[in-house]
């Protein structure tokens, strides 16, 4: 379970993040949507202790992070945007690395790395040196290493970022079975079809504050069903309806070039922040 | 405090892939081996200094220099990069260890390799100077000297804010150590108001202690000093561990 209460975090005299709140239970996916700057990675450094906060509360499977640091680490694993694996060292040794890190035994570790790697079908990788690995591979092994030591709580910062949409759909599947396994999952995305198909929850943080936080279907039913996308003096317009039969008499009243489809979570974010997530 | 293990650990895997390419012991003794032949064999060769040959007075001078470079130089760039390029060092930082074991297992991976450089050099030493000898007091300062650099390597790679800054901390802190701290010659040749200066440096303290034979009070000064340096140097390495925030 996360715990997140009045988060603030200063760059500057900047504001990345103005008393952001929020509870994730426990085997929930969280996602955490927002444009590029709205403070969801600053979010998630504050939350795995690689960033200072300047006020308010974080606990981890109730351990406070500030009174706890040791405790609050131990419960949590982290597949981050960037890949950190050590590229000359072998898909195996960066386990094991990682394994000694959580003060994981020798025997468990030869174990665990058999069944991660099982699990995200690159047995046969095993002995690879991580910088041979093609960057699906590399974003499988991340997720390996983050879930090593077992932790009850994952988080994924942009964990598809830059991968074709085949390798994505492939670990969006792996995130589906964390989560059946029973992890709490914090997913940071931009991509709005991964929110849509991996969440429980979903928070729009806007300019550091989150200004919804509900399902998707909620959030997505709260502005309409359908959605009519039309040229208005060259510039792109969304409508929205409750029924496809209000969104087509509303079509037929317009010139051609109206498009009709059913409303999604962006347009859900930008009828409430005016702006677009990506 | 076994949190150190898996941070050397690493360090040491990653070296010896690095070991079996030509290249990393190439650019290890390169250096003190140019020195050895220009000043050993070349300038200083029939010049007789502090009592001895010149090459057995250089000899522990350059195994001085080269734990310094080595062991420093390792761990400034390693963690700069890990830090600011590669992200490694964050892992490090999210796992449930204290800050203690990683300036710890950092400094111990940065001695090792300081020290196998320096085996290098001893080596040569031993092959090309009659009269030089290991004593248990060189060993020591050795080890000493590795440690405290290793521990400034983790002050600089925690301080720079990019990877070409480390080599301003070479240009204006190393290198003038190398020249001015007794590894060529005797710190007294200098001038005097010179020799107050380098007296500040670690390296000339290494090098007082490296060529004694015995521990007198000069050498028991020196080592106090070398101690103050390295805890110095240790614990503010720790701190600047412990109060990483991006």
């Amino acid at each position: 379970m996360i715990e997140v209460t009045g988060l603030t975090r200063k760059f500057g005299a900047k504001a990345a993040l103005s008393g952001v709140s929020f509870t994730v239970g426990a085997g929930e996916i969280f996602a955490y949507l927002g444009p590029n700057g709205a403070g969801k990675t600053t979010t998630i450094r504050i939350l795995t202790s690689l960033t200072r906060r300047d006020g308010g509360t974080v606990r981890l499977n109730s351990f406070d992070i500030e009174t706890h640091p040791l405790e609050c680490k131990s419960q949590f694993g982290i597949v981050p945007q960037h890949t950190n694996l050590d590229s000359d060292l072998s898909v195996e040794e960066n386990l094991l690395i990682h394994g000694l890190l959580h003060h994981m035994e020798r025997q468990e570790i030869t174990q665990r790395t058999g069944e991660l790697l099982d699990y995200m079908e690159m047995s046969d990788r095993r002995q690879s040196l991580v910088k041979n690995l093609s960057g699906g591979l590399k974003r499988r092994l991340l997720i390996a290493r983050a879930l090593m030591h077992t932790p009850r709580i994952l988080f994924m910062d942009e964990p598809t970022v830059g991968l074709d949409p085949a390798i994505r759909r492939s670990l969006w599947g792996f995130i589906k079975r964390i989560k059946n396994d029973g992890a709490t999952i914090f997913l940071t995305t931009h991509y709005i079809e991964e929110a849509e198909f991996l969440a429980d929850r979903v928070a729009f943080l806007d300019a550091g504050k989150i200004v919804a936080e509900d399902t998707s279907a909620n959030l997505m039913a709260a502005i309409g069903q359908w959605a009519v996308d039309y040229l208005d003096d060259n510039r792109l317009q969304t409508a929205f309806f409750n029924s496809r039969e209000k969104a087509g008499d509303y079509v037929l009243n317009r010139a051609n070039g109206c498009t009709v489809r059913r409303v999604n979570l962006e347009d859900a974010f930008i009828s409430m922040t005016g702006r677009k997530i990506s | 405090m076994t949190g150190w293990y898996p941070i050397f650990l690493r360090e040491m895997l990653l070296f010896k892939r690095k070991l079996f390419k030509l290249g990393y012991l190439f650019s290890a003794m390169v250096v003190p081996v140019i020195y050895l032949i220009t000043f050993g064999l070349g300038v200083g060769r029939s010049m007789p200094i502090e009592g001895t040959d010149y090459l057995t007075f250089l000899i522990p001078g350059l195994v001085a220099m080269s734990s310094m470079t080595n062991s420093y130089t390792w761990v400034a760039s390693a963690l700069n990069l890990n830090r600011l390029y590669f992200k490694t060092f964050q892992v490090l930082v999210q796992a449930p260890i204290n800050p203690f074991a990683i300036m710890i297992g950092e400094v111990l991976a940065g001695m090792a390799k300081g020290l196998f450089a320096s085996i290098l050099i001893i080596t040569v030493g031993l092959l090309v100077a009659p009269l030089f000898h290991l004593s248990w007091l060189l060993i020591l300062t050795l080890m000493l000297n590795c440690f405290l650099f290793a521990c400034l390597g983790v002050i600089v790679g925690m301080i720079t804010k990019s990877h070409e800054d480390t080599s301003t901390y070479n240009n204006f802190l190393i290198m003038p150590m190398s020249f001015f701290s007794g590894t060529f010659f005797p710190v007294s040749r200098m001038p005097e108001p010179l020799q107050k200066l380098i007296a500040i440096f670690p390296l000339t303290h290494t090098n007082i202690l490296i060529r004694k034979s015995a521990l007198d009070s000069q050498g028991l000064l020196a080592l106090a000093i070398l101690l103050a340096y390295t805890i110095a140097f240790f614990f503010l390495g720790s701190r600047l561990i412990r109060k990483y925030s991006e």
